[in-house]
């Protein structure tokens, strides 16, 4: 028993425990690393960022092939090979996962596959071997929220199930328009699919920029997704040929559909790793709880990722891994900033960080708000593009910026230049005053302040 | 943290620190702090208060106080040497002159000051001294333009006298003071300073100097380090006379030497100049006979 032990112990290799694993050895800890999957990286590298980003690639050149025509280009009918398409998508998860282990191993970092539980403040259960360990960091994060009272059938997916790509059904709701949904939509709606998206709230992409949102609502459509806003299925029903969703609200009435993803949010998975038995707090959302050095209110134990709460993103685990990593050997660091960016990656792409004109209102924060429209935009235009714009709210006293959110091809590439001015405390000069090459996107972003200056030529 | 701008690497540092970047935004008055602002901030950071400067200070909790309003006058002065001493890189140069001669003189003369009725002071020799001394060295009677890209070579030599009135401290000027033979000068000095100390000055009385004399000689001290009187470059400060034993070549002797001053602005004088400056000062003084050649 005393055999088993381990001077820092991560729980998950997602993006927040790898990052704070090899984190932790580069500064000299001896790690070990455990999870129940059989690769490295996690939702975000087996089943969320990663596979998704590689069928919403073939989303986009479904679309671009089908829409060369007006360019003079033309391709025949578009036909896509499923399973060709499932495993090229494989065999990237498989390069970075493998490229991962690769990366744990010119570390020590030592790998064990298997469920771990806790079952005391320096105890620990993995798989039935008993473990001590000095220091753990609880990196388990999130699973998808199953709905309540729908019936058992494998015709109904989560996003994992949904980014296996099994078979693209003729008709296919998704139930929950946020980030996960929308890209989903995305994705099966270029594979073919007539899609449904079912939203509880008054808008798809709740809490973003409605006038952002207004431009992506309105591309979904015409890439042939139904949405229903301020709905909800009331009950569902399975039969031989279809599941029928009974909706409520703005839509009353059935979605006959082939297949149905669940995409209504993720729930921290605090539960699964009994934190009970090391007395670290877990809340009824299966959160658990953590100060701004990611330390629970065990002595020993950290958290990182999505396990601590929203936003359940995969660039905010990474941080507070390493913040983890460098406090747990006894570094002077924290997790303070509330700057986490946003991105849908859906088409046109919807980017946002800070606070939009709506948050800003109702907070009542003192603000002004500006904007640039891509249809001004010679990049935006010679791409194929005629949508999209730049939003940048900021402080008219000081003119810093307070947020931004940009909707439009490429948007999430753009959105850091937006998080680095506010981590930065740059104003509107300072990013007037930065040479942006033209024709770029980003000039979208130096324009927009130009035009809050009133220096601006291009509109 | 909302209303203090800082990049994230500074943010990080200060934390690694353990410096407060809010209280350290308001102990220094400013929005924005940068790297340089943390640097050998981790010691002094307790000394910082919360408050808006190193002044407010609640004394009255460590024991009972009084509250005097600064005069006008005092507050003038104030601006004025904190101005000084912001602006002016300043360097000050220590000498002494040995003043047996003077001593000598002033005894010779004390029947003939009576019949005048002038005190021949030690300060008026000071003054005589120290006007010929500027006339051979004229960088030191000099102002620098505002624009700091002139220097104004002044072809006139006003001797301020720092004088200590109850009001505060104020500053006559004996006008052409190397035009004026030592009876005038000691005598004007007389007047002037009776006139400041009853605040009977005039404006066209005050001003205008070539450089300033302040003189501690009849209270004491052994040395200090006056500040520049703007727009001037160099004040000369003077203390106690001390009875110091000097090698005078065969044996040790007992001296009369004034510790002598020179705080100068050293965007216009250097320290050799300064040290020129005042061998030659210190020779006019113990052999004033030089300033009738």
């Amino acid at each position: 028993m005393a055999d088993n032990h381990a001077e820092f112990i991560v729980l998950g290799a997602g993006p927040g425990g790898y990052a704070c694993a090899f984190r932790a050895a580069d500064l000299g800890r001896e790690v070990v690393l455990v999870d129940p999957r059989a690769s490295l990286g996690g939702v975000c590298l087996n089943e969320g960022c990663i596979p998704s980003k590689a069928l919403l690639h073939a989303a986009e050149l479904i679309r671009d092939a089908q829409h060369s025509d007006g360019w003079g280009i033309s391709t025949g009918n578009v036909s896509v090979d499923i399973d060709k398409l499932r495993a090229r998508k494989d065999g990237i998860v498989a390069q970075l996962t493998a490229g991962l282990s690769s990366l744990a191993e010119r570390r020590n970092v030592r790998i064990i596959r298997g469920e771990a539980a806790f079952t005391g403040p320096k105890t620990l259960d993995i798989d039935g071997d008993s473990w001590t360990f000095e220091q753990a960091v609880i990196a388990v994060g999130s699973a998808p929220v199953q709905l309540p009272g729908w019936p058992a059938d494998n015709r109904i997916w989560d996003s994992s199930a949904a980014l296996e790509l099994r078979k693209v059904p003729k008709r296919l709701a998704i139930v929950g328009g946020g980030i996960i949904g929308l890209e989903m939509a995305t994705v099966y709606a270029a594979l073919g699919a007539r899609v449904v998206v079912i939203e509880f709230m008054e808008q798809i992409a709740p809490g973003v920029d409605f006038e952002a949102v207004k431009v992506l609502h309105k591309a979904l459509e015409s890439q042939g997704v139904t949405i229903h806003t301020r709905t909800k299925v009331s009950s569902v029903k399975a039969t031989k040929t279809a599941l029928t969703l009974s909706c409520e609200g703005m839509f009353s009435g059935d979605v006959k559909v082939d297949a149905a993803i669940q995409a209504v949010g993720r729930r921290a998975s605090g539960g699964i790793v009994n934190a009970d038995a090391a007395g670290v707090t877990t809340d009824e959302k299966g959160v658990i709880v953590v100060d701004s050095h990611c330390q629970t209110n065990i002595e020993g134990i950290f958290a990182v990722g999505d396990v601590t709460g929203n936003p359940m993103v995969a660039h905010r685990a990474t941080y507070q891994g390493h913040v983890a990593a460098e406090v747990a050997s006894g570094h002077a660091v924290a997790f303070e900033t509330t700057l986490i960016p946003s991105v849908a990656y859906t088409n046109p792409e919807l980017a946002w960080v800070g606070l939009n004109q709506g948050q800003a209102k109702e907070q009542d924060i003192t603000h002004e708000v500006v904007g640039f429209p891509w249809s001004a935009s010679g990049r935006n235009l010679a791409s194929g593009s005629e949508e999209g714009f730049t939003k940048l709210v900021y402080c008219p006293n000081s003119h810093r910026l307070l947020g931004a959110t940009l909707v439009g091809q490429n948007a999430g590439e753009l959105l850091s230049e937006c998080v680095l001015a506010i981590e930065m405390g740059a104003t509107l000069k300072d990013i007037a005053l930065t040479v942006h090459a033209h024709p770029t996107l980003s000039e979208t972003i130096q324009l927009a302040t130009e035009r809050a200056l009133g220096s601006i030529t291009d509109l | 943290m909302k209303d203090v701008i800082a990049s994230p690497s500074v943010r990080a540092l200060a934390l690694q620190k353990g410096i407060d970047l809010k209280e350290l935004a308001s102990a220094l008055n400013r929005e924005t702090i940068t790297r340089e602002d943390l640097q050998g901030t981790s010691r002094n950071i307790t000394q910082i208060s919360t408050g808006t400067s190193h002044w407010d200070v609640d004394h009255a909790a460590f024991g009972p106080v009084r509250r005097e309003p600064m005069t006008r006058f005092a507050k003038v002065a104030a601006a004025n040497l904190e101005a000084s001493n912001a602006m002016i890189p300043q360097v000050t140069h220590h000498d002494r002159a040995d003043v047996s001669m003077i001593e000598a003189l002033r005894a010779d003369w004390k029947e003939e000051a009576q019949v005048r009725g002038v005190k021949l002071t030690a300060l008026a020799f000071h003054v005589k001294a120290l006007a010929h001394a500027l006339r051979a060295y004229p960088r030191f009677n000099a102002s620098l333009a505002a624009d700091t890209e002139t220097l104004i070579l002044k072809d006139y030599v006003h001797i301020g006298v720092a004088v200590d009135t109850e009001h505060g401290l104020m500053v006559p000027v004996v006008r052409d003071a190397d035009q004026k033979g030592l009876w005038l000068i000691a005598s004007e000095i007389a007047a002037l300073a009776a006139r400041a100390q009853r605040r009977k000055i005039g404006p066209n009385e005050m001003g205008g100097a070539s450089m300033t004399i302040t003189n501690l000689g009849g209270l004491g001290g052994t040395a200090f380090t006056p500040i520049v009187n703007p727009p001037e470059v160099a004040i000369l400060g003077i203390t106690r006379v001390e009875t110091v034993t000097v090698w005078d070549g065969e044996k040790p002797t007992p001296r009369p030497m004034v510790p002598l001053d020179l705080s100068y602005d050293h965007r216009v004088i250097n320290g050799a100049d300064a040290a020129r400056f005042m061998n030659h000062l210190c020779g006019l003084l113990s052999d004033p006979r030089q300033m009738t050649i």
